[in-house]
């Protein structure tokens, strides 16, 4: 449900820079989301198509790419992609990571004319 | 002519630009602040009730309880004479870093060393949102089944510990304490986990321990 939240956020920063670019109409909106977010794809995407009604991006369409998890271990600096043993380092067989991607969700661009 | 604008910015810039000032004001008044997450029936208000019936005797603790519709947590939690907000989401699924800086305006920040918050249950959509804390607390319960690490790892990776609460119920439950906690290790190895029955009292001693052990190094030198 939080979907929604994001994106009324979204809307803001699309609206504000297309005022400060002087677009008169958003065609496409792309964004980059890492796989760790908890975020519905479908859900923004329906959320999305809602919240462009009557707005300078009316009709335009949401790009959402994926971001790969990528961590790093604490112990030994192994940078490692989790598998079944969740976010085990290979090496170390402890989890103490940080995670280098994959929380990402940010506004890539905008386009429109 | 069509064209493309570069922008590059975190969606939630609004949320976390609050956070960031939230989190500033209560470094600078030396208060800690405590984002209790779990899904809704864990028992955070519970355990809220066992915490502040020994640490408002050493600390002097306040209360922003987090709910969708009603003052119920928030009407429980009133015996113990303490500052208390409740937040109304009306339907939202979480709490945000505006609503929480609204909140602490109703607080005389002077005479606080703890805030505790007591999020909206959910263990998806708060953990989204940075509301300025100094940690965040996950709370599960052994009802809700020992895939929760599992199915939501993000909580896991982020808090500062984690409650596992109602251990008295194992008996009536298929929940697998050794599934759990390698689940939970496999996120998170080094993770501090209290196991404790708020009605029983088990575990309760260690978590007050460590929890006051927090509140008291706060002080930033």
């Amino acid at each position: 449900m939080h979907e929604l939240r994001i994106v009324e956020d979204l809307m803001t920063i699309v609206r504000k820079v297309a005022e400060e670019k002087g677009l008169k109409k958003v065609t496409k909106v792309n964004i980059s989301m890492g796989k760790l977010v908890q975020i519905v794809p479908s859900l923004l995407e329906a959320a999305f198509n809602e919240a462009v009604a009557g707005s300078v991006a009316e009709g335009a369409s949401i790009e959402i790419e994926t971001v790969a998890v990528q961590l790093r271990c604490r112990i030994c600096g192994k940078t490692f992609t989790p598998d079944a043993n969740g976010f085990e380092c290979p090496v170390c067989r402890i989890s103490d990571i940080d995670v280098l991607n994959g929380n990402e969700l940010f506004i890539k661009s905008i386009e429109g004319e | 002519m069509t064209m493309e604008i570069t922008i590059m910015r975190n969606i939630l810039d609004r949320n976390q630009d609050k956070a960031r000032e939230v989190r500033e004001l209560l470094v600078s008044k030396n208060i800690m602040m405590i984002n209790l997450i779990s899904s809704p029936g864990a028992g955070k208000t519970t355990l809220l009730e066992r915490t502040l019936e020994t640490i408002t005797g050493r600390f002097r603790a306040a209360v922003i309880e987090g709910d969708v519709t009603t003052d119920r947590d928030a009407r429980r939690l009133q015996r113990f004479d303490i500052p208390i907000t409740l937040i109304n989401t009306e339907g939202g699924c979480h709490l945000d870093s505006h609503s929480i800086s609204r909140a602490l305006d109703s607080f005389n920040l002077d005479e606080l060393d703890v805030i505790f918050v007591e999020n909206v249950g959910n263990l998806v959509c708060p953990s989204h949102f940075d509301l300025g804390e100094t940690f965040k607390i996950a709370v599960v319960s052994t009802t809700e089944g020992d895939d929760k690490p599992a199915k939501y790892p993000m909580i896991f990776r982020e808090a500062k510990a984690a409650i596992l609460n109602k251990i008295d119920l194992i008996p009536y439950t298929n929940f697998s304490p050794a599934n759990f906690m390698s689940d939970l290790r496999s996120l998170n190895s080094l993770l501090p986990l209290f196991e404790i029955s708020c009605t029983r009292g088990d575990g309760l001693e260690e978590w007050r321990k460590w929890l006051e052990e927090q509140i008291a190094g706060r002080v930033r030198t």
